[in-house]
Parts: structure tokens; C-alpha cells; sequence
């Protein structure tokens, strides 16, 4: 197995994150996918972007402009 | 003092830990890394032209690396003479070559020094700053300074006036949310700046004799409720934070001007005055990108951050001002008794959730408007609890202001089916039946008579088998009185004969974290216009009432305070609950039976104990 290494742009653990941990993954450069080293969270980019995506959803007025106060 | 006051605070930190974390990633630490200090320093740079193109004013915050890097100095220089940003120190970025040679420490957190190492590194830090400018920083900060330090400081450097103190609720949560490795564990403090005791820094002052003679700002201006259940890395006024929290979309961040915009709105509670401040490093700008975002998108959200500020400030919305002008201000005018209050709205989760949140000498608690209005955080800040932390103390890396109430700690209304959690509430019972405001969503509305703050609580209805009552809740709190007054009304019944019993209770613990602490020899007492009934708690489950009761009570010797409540008329019952070990826990509260409509009126006063 390759040596795990720091990814692009620093990637933390989708997993991890739901739980509100920061955790960065190492990369995996032979298999091309990301791992983590609490949770085993294993998965390539995309699916890292799509469990990312997945967070955000809990934040329904990420993009509302809110001014009434 | 009626404005929107802003602080913008820059620090060249020249080995930031995220930059120098990538690195050296597979080699060895260099700490005189010359790809590091020059990013760091263009960082820097970066950050200040963003702000001052945008017509705003900074502080710098010298770090002590800083100092020896002839580029930072001149930049400081240069832009406190073109744009008259105030020159001031951090003890943040302590570690470089110098510090480590000197100190032979590789501790990052001034707060964790013993209180020698602190009084030493002060001397350094603040030497070598005259060294260099020629005059003493009239501010400076750290993530968190207790008081034994700021005291130091003060008796050492008397024109230092303000200082970054704490990180609003970075507790527990930080700790957790950083995979158990940052220790920057103080919660309990005010969100916004306030003038601090001596004998503690997250409690304000209450006088002239306990003013400890600086200003403090919180780190950054959070998300009041986000923050409350949630990291406090995520949710916050510094663009990093909302980067972090992912709350950002297609690159932009309305969720920015949304905080920006609710604590501008502060002014309606606070005697026209508000107050936001953005306090940022190198680090998080790296060109290599940080939380899942590219260089770009780091850049672009700063510049936004800055766009709005520097708005704001060109419609005449918002006044920028360096930290020791800032002080100035807040001092001007300002009694020590007056306290910071607010009606904070969900503004990330679309739920329209309200959290009353107020701070003054004497406590420091919140409201849940989702709870019927339940107390869920209570800090008792009269007892203004010596806490000096760092090496040699018995706290250590433990700098939280204790809690007394904690609900998302300790549980609050909902517990895995048994025991009870800690909340101050009411129970409203008829026939066998009960249920508990904290069953009762409502929103609220906020007000005030000359010098009584008040939050009214919308009705709700409780509906019972054969009858239906309607209950409002109001909560007032006179300027220094160190008390809130309770009114449970019931302003309409579908039984005008009904015999509906009130129950105004407080379920407390007391600690700093997740975990229970010993409750033995708390004593819980009770008197009775006949007679005083009292415990001291053992775990042994045991319960007690007095009938016409001027005062039930629970003192707490842990943390040198005395919790009381009294009821308005003689016709209510008091009474207290011991717990046992799986329900570490006590309750004392007051009690009574109404037909039809009616109230009960109760206060709850927090004092230090003797």
C-alpha cells in the first residue's frame, strides 16, 4: 500500500464533518481516493464533494439574504 | 455611544500553524522556513490593501515573530503613518526561532504558561516592542487571557486599555470539533466586549474597585445560537469561519452579512450601541487553498467581508475604529451595572428559533423561545470565581466560567428516560396531568421601562383532557438588581373552574463540561413562613416541602454561589428534589394551585456565597 499524503486542498472527512470534526484525510495516490484515519471513511473526490454537498443541505438559509431583524 | 462600532484586527503571524503544518508536511519543523514567512507576510499584506481599499482602518497586532522581521515592521509603520491603523501586540504567534532559544518552550498558548512563565514572556513580548517602536501597545490579546494575566499586565503596563480575551463559547465544542487536540476550553463569557472583573475575566465588572482596568473583546462576533450547539470555528464574523462551516454556496456568503446585519440590530437592545469585529491571521489564506476552497474563494471571501464593512461604513452605518479608540468609547458614559442583552433569530437553519440572551455583573443566561422560554444556560457571574489557569493550577487547560444551568451539557428537558437534566422551567398540571412549557414552542418579543429589561414570551396553549389553558411567560430584569422576575400568566381557559396547578422550577448541576461533578454538600433549603427544612445532597433521592415558603434555596459551595427563589404571595408551596447518582441533579421550586385565570409571580436572585 502507498504512502498516504496530504490531498488537494486539504479535504477533511465528509463522515467526520457530519459529526462536526475536523479531520483531514490523507490521499491515497496508487488508488486515487481519499481515507480517513478515525472514522474509515474511504472515497474518491467526487464522493467527498457529494457527502459536502449532503452537509450544507442542514443550512437552508445558506443562501438567503436576511435583513429583517 | 450610539453607533455601530467596528474593530478590524490584523496579526503578521510568521509561522501560522496551518501553513507551516502543510509545509513541513514530511520533513522536519523550521521554524525560520523562508516559504512560510514570505507567504505569511504577503498574506498580511494582502489582508491590510483589502481593508484599506475599502476606506477601513485596522489594528495590527504585532506578533512577538514579528518584531524581528524588518518587512513587518515596516509595514506596520507605513500603514499606521498613511492610514493611522493603531500599532498594536499579540500574544498570539509567540514561537519562532527567538522565543524557542529564550523561553526553550514549544507551548503556543500564553494562557497555559505557569504565571511566572506568563509575567516573563509579557516582559519579552512587551520589551521588545519598545525595542522596536519606541512606546508601549495600548492593546493587545491572546485567544483567551485570565484575569491573574491581564492584572499583570495592567500593573506592569498601565496604557494598555483593551484586549482580545476570550472566544465566545469555545469550549467542550472547540475541543471536539478539532479532534481533541485544540485546547482553547472557555465558555461562559460575554459575546460582545465588556469591562472585566478582576477576579475574572468572563465576568463584567461590577464596580470601580473590581474593574480590572482594560476592555475586553471577545474573538470574533458569533452566530449566538449556531455557536451555542455548534463549533465556534464554523459560525462566526471572520470569512475562515464560514468557509469552515461550509455555509457558503457558488462562492458567496450571504450568511456573512446575515451576522453582520443581526448584531448591527443589537443597537435596538443595547442603548443604540453595537458592535462587530473581525480578527484574522495569515493562516487560513494560504495559496494552497484551506477547507475544501481554493485560493480564490479564500480571497474573495475576505474581500467581500471588507466590501460590506467598508459599505456600511460610506452610508454612515458603521464607524471603524482601531481597539484603544474603541475602548475609549465603550468606558465613556457606560455603567458598570448595565447589561448587554439580546432576542438572537436563527439565521442558518430556516427555523425561526429565537434565543434571549443577556449578560451583566451578576449571571449570564439564555432563553430558548423553542422551549417555551426555559433557561438553558446560566452562568453565575456574582460569585466571580477565581480561575486562574495554565501550569501550576489546579484548572489548567480548563478556563470555562462555570455554568449552573447547561442544557445541551447536561441534558436540559429531554433525557434518555430517566432522570431530569438541567433547565429552569414550569410545569403546568390539572387532574393527574402535566406538561412542561418546554413542550411549548413560542416566539418572543423584547422591551424595556426606564431601567427594567423585559422579554414577553408569545402565549401558548396547553391543552388537557377537559380543559385548554392559554399561558404567557414574561421575564423582567432590573438593571442591577442581580434578579429576574418571572410571571407565569394564564390569560385564558376553556374552564374558568379548573384548578390548574403552576410549577416554576430550576434543575441544576454545576461544572464546565459534558461530564457530572460531585454534587456532595450542596444544601438545598427551604423556608416556610412556620419552619426551615435542610439538606446537605448525598445522592439519596430525598424530597421536602414547606407550605406559605418566602424562600427556597440551593447553595453550591463548588462554585461559591447562593441560587434563591421567592414567590410573590404566601399562598405557594416550596419545595426541593435531591437526585441520586444516575440523575446528578438538584431542584428547588415554588408551587401553586389557581382557578381559572391567574399567575404566579416568582424571582430568581444568583449570589455569591460567603
Amino acid at each position: 500500500m502507498a504512502q498516504g499524503r496530504k490531498g488537494r486542498l486539504n479535504y477533511r472527512c465528509p463522515r467526520c464533518l457530519m459529526r462536526e470534526i475536523d479531520m483531514d484525510m490523507l490521499y491515497d495516490r496508487d488508488k486515487d481516493e481519499y481515507y480517513c484515519l478515525r472514522c474509515s471513511f474511504v472515497g474518491d473526490e467526487q464522493e467527498v464533494l457529494r457527502l459536502n454537498a449532503e452537509f450544507r443541505d442542514k443550512y437552508k438559509d445558506r443562501t438567503s439574504r436576511i435583513t429583517d431583524f | 455611544m450610539e453607533a455601530f462600532y467596528l474593530n478590524i484586527i490584523h496579526r503578521p503571524e510568521m509561522v501560522p500553524e496551518y501553513i507551516q503544518k502543510e509545509a513541513e508536511h514530511g520533513k522536519k519543523e523550521d521554524l525560520t522556513r523562508r516559504r512560510v514567512l514570505q507567504e505569511s507576510l504577503d498574506i498580511f499584506r494582502t489582508q491590510q490593501r483589502i481593508a484599506h481599499a475599502n476606506g477601513l482602518r485596522t489594528t495590527i497586532q504585532m506578533t512577538y515573530a514579528s518584531l524581528f522581521n524588518a518587512e513587518a515592521v515596516s509595514i506596520a509603520r507605513e500603514d499606521h503613518e498613511r492610514y493611522q491603523d493603531e500599532i498594536s501586540s499579540t500574544f498570539l504567534g509567540l514561537q519562532c526561532q527567538e522565543f524557542r532559544q529564550q523561553f526553550k518552550s514549544r507551548e503556543l498558548a500564553i494562557w497555559l504558561f505557569s504565571m511566572e512563565d506568563k509575567r516573563r514572556i509579557v516582559d519579552a513580548v512587551f520589551g521588545k516592542f519598545k525595542e522596536v517602536f519606541g512606546f508601549y501597545p495600548a492593546s493587545t490579546g491572546s485567544y483567551y487571557m485570565d484575569a491573574e494575566l491581564v492584572g499583570y499586565i495592567k500593573e506592569k503596563y498601565p496604557m494598555v486599555k483593551a484586549a482580545v480575551a476570550t472566544c465566545w463559547e469555545e469550549g467542550p465544542k472547540a475541543y471536539w470539533n478539532a479532534n481533541n487536540s485544540w485546547y482553547t476550553i472557555f465558555d461562559g463569557g460575554p459575546w460582545n466586549p465588556w469591562i472585566p472583573s478582576k477576579r475574572n475575566i468572563h465576568c463584567p465588572a461590577s464596580d470601580e474597585a473590581d474593574d480590572i482596568g482594560i476592555v475586553a473583546i471577545p474573538h470574533i462576533s458569533r452566530d449566538l445560537m449556531a455557536v451555542f450547539d455548534g463549533p465556534g470555528s464554523y459560525y462566526g464574523t471572520h470569512p475562515q469561519n464560514i468557509l469552515r462551516g461550509m455555509v457558503y454556496e457558488d462562492h458567496e456568503i450571504p450568511y456573512f452579512y446575515n451576522l453582520v446585519d443581526q448584531y448591527r440590530a443589537m443597537a435596538k437592545y443595547n442603548r443604540g450601541y453595537s458592535y462587530n469585529m473581525m480578527y484574522v491571521g495569515p493562516g487560513w489564506m494560504s495559496k494552497n487553498g484551506r477547507w475544501e476552497a481554493d485560493y480564490e474563494t479564500l480571497l474573495h471571501s475576505y474581500q467581500a467581508g471588507m466590501e460590506y464593512y467598508g459599505t456600511l461604513k460610506k452610508e454612515g452605518k458603521a464607524k471603524d475604529v482601531t481597539m484603544s479608540e474603541f475602548a475609549d468609547i465603550y468606558r465613556a458614559g457606560r455603567p458598570y451595572a448595565r447589561p448587554e442583552c439580546f432576542l438572537w433569530k436563527d439565521i442558518l437553519y430556516g427555523s425561526k428559533r429565537q434565543h434571549f440572551w443577556y449578560a451583566d455583573p451578576w449571571m449570564r443566561f439564555c432563553l430558548d423561545m423553542n422551549q417555551g422560554g426555559a433557561m438553558i444556560d446560566l452562568r453565575p457571574y456574582a460569585a466571580k470565581l477565581e480561575r486562574p489557569v495554565g501550569v501550576g493550577t489546579k484548572n489548567l487547560q480548563d478556563a470555562s466560567y462555570p455554568f449552573l444551568v447547561q442544557s445541551l451539557y447536561r441534558a436540559g428537558y429531554f433525557t434518555h428516560y430517566a432522570g431530569e437534566g438541567a433547565v429552569k422551567s414550569c410545569k403546568f398540571g390539572y387532574k393527574g396531568e402535566e406538561v412542561d412549557l418546554c413542550a411549548c414552542r413560542s416566539h418572543a418579543s423584547w422591551s424595556e421601562e426606564g431601567d427594567v429589561r423585559i422579554v414577553t414570551v408569545d402565549p401558548v396553549e396547553i391543552e388537557f383532557d377537559g380543559t385548554t389553558i392559554r399561558v404567557q411567560s414574561i421575564f423582567r430584569i432590573r438593571e442591577g438588581s442581580g434578579e429576574i422576575e418571572i410571571v407565569r400568566r394564564i390569560v385564558g381557559t376553556t374552564d374558568p373552574k379548573a384548578e390548574v396547578s403552576i410549577d416554576e422550577y430550576l434543575t441544576g448541576c454545576y461544572g464546565t463540561t459534558e461530564y457530572p461533578e460531585d454534587l456532595t454538600g450542596v444544601r438545598l433549603t427551604l423556608e416556610g413562613a412556620a419552619d426551615t427544612k435542610s439538606i446537605e445532597y448525598a445522592y439519596q433521592c430525598r424530597e421536602d416541602q414547606v407550605e406559605d415558603v418566602r424562600r427556597v434555596e440551593a447553595l453550591v459551595p463548588q462554585v461559591e454561589t447562593r441560587l434563591a427563589m421567592r414567590a410573590d404571595s404566601g399562598r405557594a408551596a416550596g419545595y426541593f428534589r435531591e437526585g441520586f447518582a444516575f440523575s446528578p441533579m438538584y431542584t428547588i421550586g415554588i408551587k401553586k394551585t389557581i382557578r381559572g385565570k391567574g399567575e404566579l409571580h416568582t424571582w430568581l436572585k444568583v449570589e455569591k456565597a460567603a
